[in-house]
């Protein structure tokens, strides 16, 4: 339960890296490729930018409620029916659309990429079952597992972009700005609403399971800003060695540039040991989705323990990942046309609401202090 | 048809194991709430999967998301920010 996990400012950090990383490193750079073609680098350096600015807003909605989380702060601002409906709302239509939809992104690329006789459900069982397993356990396990965790993600992504920087070509990045600004935007805004606006659910268990709240904020802010720049050297890496195009037609273009790597025609087909890197940082997407999801039911219905809630939840997401798309072009059509708007209806438009219901609420009870003195 | 039951009967199957594991904990320590919504979650889970196992058709619960955020959608779009 919340107020019980004390977690530091260290752990935060390499979790926030983590969660930005998360799925977006498989298909981001393919998305914002066919929108901004050559210049996607630089619309993922403006969809961080427009990212941290978002951070800012929920680590101030986080700084004004110190010792609450996301639900608690609903109930307080919303008045309690409607901030509970409004939570449940939200967590239910997050469901549905983050884990889930993360769990079916590694079925299908374990299905199409790499081990194609699968069925993807025994993919999705698997991968469903650590989740579950590092769930249950609870936060401080899955933080201290990120910690161990950590290394190995940073020594393969390290020696992933080392291997592949040697077959950079620069032509591909020019010419700059060949369409003018007005592509940046759209693939910048997709950037921005895949990789940062998720992390809305993490004032569920920043600003009240945290020892340390002054060095917090900080954390929260260099982990995403590590987990975004990774982002945007993927894509850059992408758009250099590939080209707009052939990222552009990858489904998973990282996994496409991590093929391309062959020093001396010794070291090559070593894509599968980069794909652990996704398997990482997926996995800590997914457990922070469910973690959170199961400690926002418990705090809306008031439960004494919440890890019980953990199994049957993950039975849901197992069948709700092969739901929840159809198949690809659906995927593809659903993450460009609805799910920009829906996060940025709960990610950006819902907590302004809160923050102006906050600043009504302090007006009145001043005015309210000043007509009684 | 008869895959088809035997699916059902593993889902069942499933769903036993995962009460065996939570129920007992939870009856001993009388969180009757904690019960409750198990109890639900898990039956929509089982729900769900039987229907997906009988191949039913599921409509995704995307298609209504969608229709909701049509005219936010279509206005992004409008004004160049969508794709």
């Amino acid at each position: 339960m919340p107020g019980q996990i004390k977690i530091s400012a260290r752990q935060i950090m390499i979790l926030t890296t983590l969660f930005t990383v998360g799925s977006a490193i498989l298909i981001i750079p393919s998305g914002m490729a066919s929108v901004a073609k050559q210049d996607a680098w630089i619309a993922a350096l403006v969809g961080v930018g427009a990212g941290l600015l978002i951070l800012y807003m929920y680590s101030k909605i986080a700084s004004l409620y110190p010792e609450m989380t996301l639900i608690g702060i609903m109930e307080t601002l919303l008045g309690k029916w409607l901030g509970k409906a409004a939570g449940l709302l939200f967590f239910i239509t997050l469901f549905i659309n983050a884990p889930a939809p993360v769990l079916f992104y590694i079925g299908n690329f374990m299905t199409t990429q790499m081990i194609p006789e699968t069925p993807i459900l025994a993919v999705n069982i698997l991968f469903a079952l650590i989740v579950v397993l590092a769930a249950r356990l609870g936060l401080e396990v899955l933080v201290r597992s990120a910690e161990l965790l950590f290394p190995l993600f940073t020594l393969l992504y390290i020696s992933f972009v080392g291997l592949v920087v040697s077959d950079i070509k620069l032509e591909n990045v020019q010419p700059v700005l060949e369409a003018g600004v007005g592509p940046i935007w759209p693939a910048a805004l997709s950037f921005c609403c895949t990789v940062f606006i998720p992390h809305i659910i993490m004032l569920m268990i920043f600003p009240a399971s945290i020892n340390r709240s002054d060095q917090t904020r900080k954390a929260f802010f260099i982990g995403s800003l590590i987990g975004g720049l990774m982002l945007v050297v993927v894509v850059t890496l992408a758009i250099l060695v590939l080209g707009p195009d052939l990222t552009a037609r990858n489904i998973y273009p990282s996994y496409a540039l991590a093929k391309k790597i062959s020093i001396g025609n010794f070291l090559q087909r070593i894509e599968a040991i980069m794909a652990t890197m996704w398997f990482i940082s997926l996995f800590f997407r997914i457990t922070l989705y469910m973690h959170t999801t199961v400690t926002a039911i418990a705090q809306i219905f008031r439960l004494k323990e919440d890890r019980q809630l953990v199994l049957p939840l993950g039975m849901i997401l197992v069948i709700m990942s092969i739901i929840v798309y159809p198949n690809v072009p659906y995927q593809q059509t659903y993450d460009t046309k609805t799910w920009v708007p829906f996060s940025l209806s709960i990610g950006l438009l819902f907590p302004l609401l809160l923050l102006c219901i906050h600043g009504i609420r302090t007006m009145w009870s001043k005015k309210r202090a000043e007509s009684k003195g | 048809m008869l895959s088809h039951m035997v699916n059902v009967l593993g889902i069942l199957l499933i769903a036993a194991a995962i009460s065996l594991v939570e129920v007992p904990y939870m009856w001993k320590k009388g969180l009757k709430k904690e019960l409750w919504l198990f109890s639900i979650l898990l039956f929509v889970a089982v729900g769900i999967s039987c229907a997906k196992a009988l191949h039913w058709l599921i409509p995704t619960p995307l298609d209504w998301i969608t229709a909701v955020y049509r005219p936010f959608s279509n206005f992004l779009t409008h004004i160049g920010l969508i794709r």
